[in-house]
């Protein structure tokens, strides 16, 4: 075989890579496009959400788009399908954490409404015993001082929760507004007071 | 919420309340809620709307215990 023969092999074979290598470019360029496309609808809810399976999501989407960029097709037709069911799942996850926010946004209003009239009616005994030259039957000063801790407590997670709720997270004020509650029947038990 | 004492309105589902039985004072009532009897005026001014003076109450009267 002549070197001429071989090195026109070698170019045949160069110019049939190139080839098949540019009609990759089409399909990779337009996974990428769906993808990113796709993350966009969920972004921000995801980042409010679920913020660690976004970053990991983020990340394959950023090392597929390099592919892209340095022309490995090939690695990013490969890589597209994991992303995108990635993203599907993504998507579900964020589709759920949405309905349990409207769920916990109408479940706010009742801690709105009960928490505060709760946290009242402790501090005014809290207050009321601390002025107290004795304590009545059944009640001692660690008591009162555990009262005092625990209405601190509730003061301090119940300002949370509103921040929380302000902040448009209803599931993360939700579950503390739960824990004020918890916090203030254990405080009016151990006040001996009624729990509403 | 504030630091400050508020006195909880009746309507609070978690305000506390005590009926009055034959024979209570006030300050018999604040020696029980409180521990110490000096604090009936507290229970008084809680009440005001039921109760015009604080030697005058009667059995049967749900008073507010702030």
């Amino acid at each position: 075989m002549s070197i001429k023969r071989i090195m026109g092999g070698a170019l045949v074979a160069s110019l049939l890579v190139l080839a098949a290598c540019a009609g990759q470019k089409g399909p990779a360029t337009t996974a990428m496009t769906a993808a990113e496309s796709a993350l966009a609808t969920i972004k921000d809810d995801a980042a409010k959400y679920l913020p660690e399976e976004l970053k990991g999501t983020e990340g394959t989407l950023a090392s597929l788009k390099n592919s892209l960029e340095k022309g490995d097709y090939k690695a990013v037709l490969a890589g597209a399908p994991a992303l995108m069911s990635n993203l599907d799942s993504l998507k579900t996850q964020v589709g759920a954490k949405l309905e349990e926010a409207k769920a916990a946004t109408a479940e706010w209003a009742g801690y709105a409404t009960d928490l505060p009239k709760m946290v009242e009616a402790i501090q005014s005994r809290v207050t009321t015993l601390s002025s107290s030259k004795k304590l009545p039957k059944g009640l001692d000063a660690a008591a009162v001082d555990t009262a005092k801790s625990g209405l601190a407590s509730m003061q301090s997670t119940w300002a949370d929760a509103s921040a929380a709720f302000t902040g448009g997270n209803a599931i993360d004020a939700v579950a503390k507004a739960k824990a004020v509650k918890a916090k203030g029947e254990e405080v009016l038990k151990l006040l001996g007071m009624s729990a509403g | 919420m504030s630091e400050q004492e508020k006195t909880p309105a009746k309507d609070n589902p978690y305000a506390q309340f005590h009926v009055v039985k034959k024979g209570e004072t006030l300050s018999k009532i604040a020696e029980e809620h409180y521990g110490d009897k000096m604090l009936y005026p507290k229970i008084f001014n809680a009440n005001r709307d039921v109760l015009a003076d604080p030697d005058k109450i009667k059995p049967g009267q749900k008073l507010l215990i702030p």
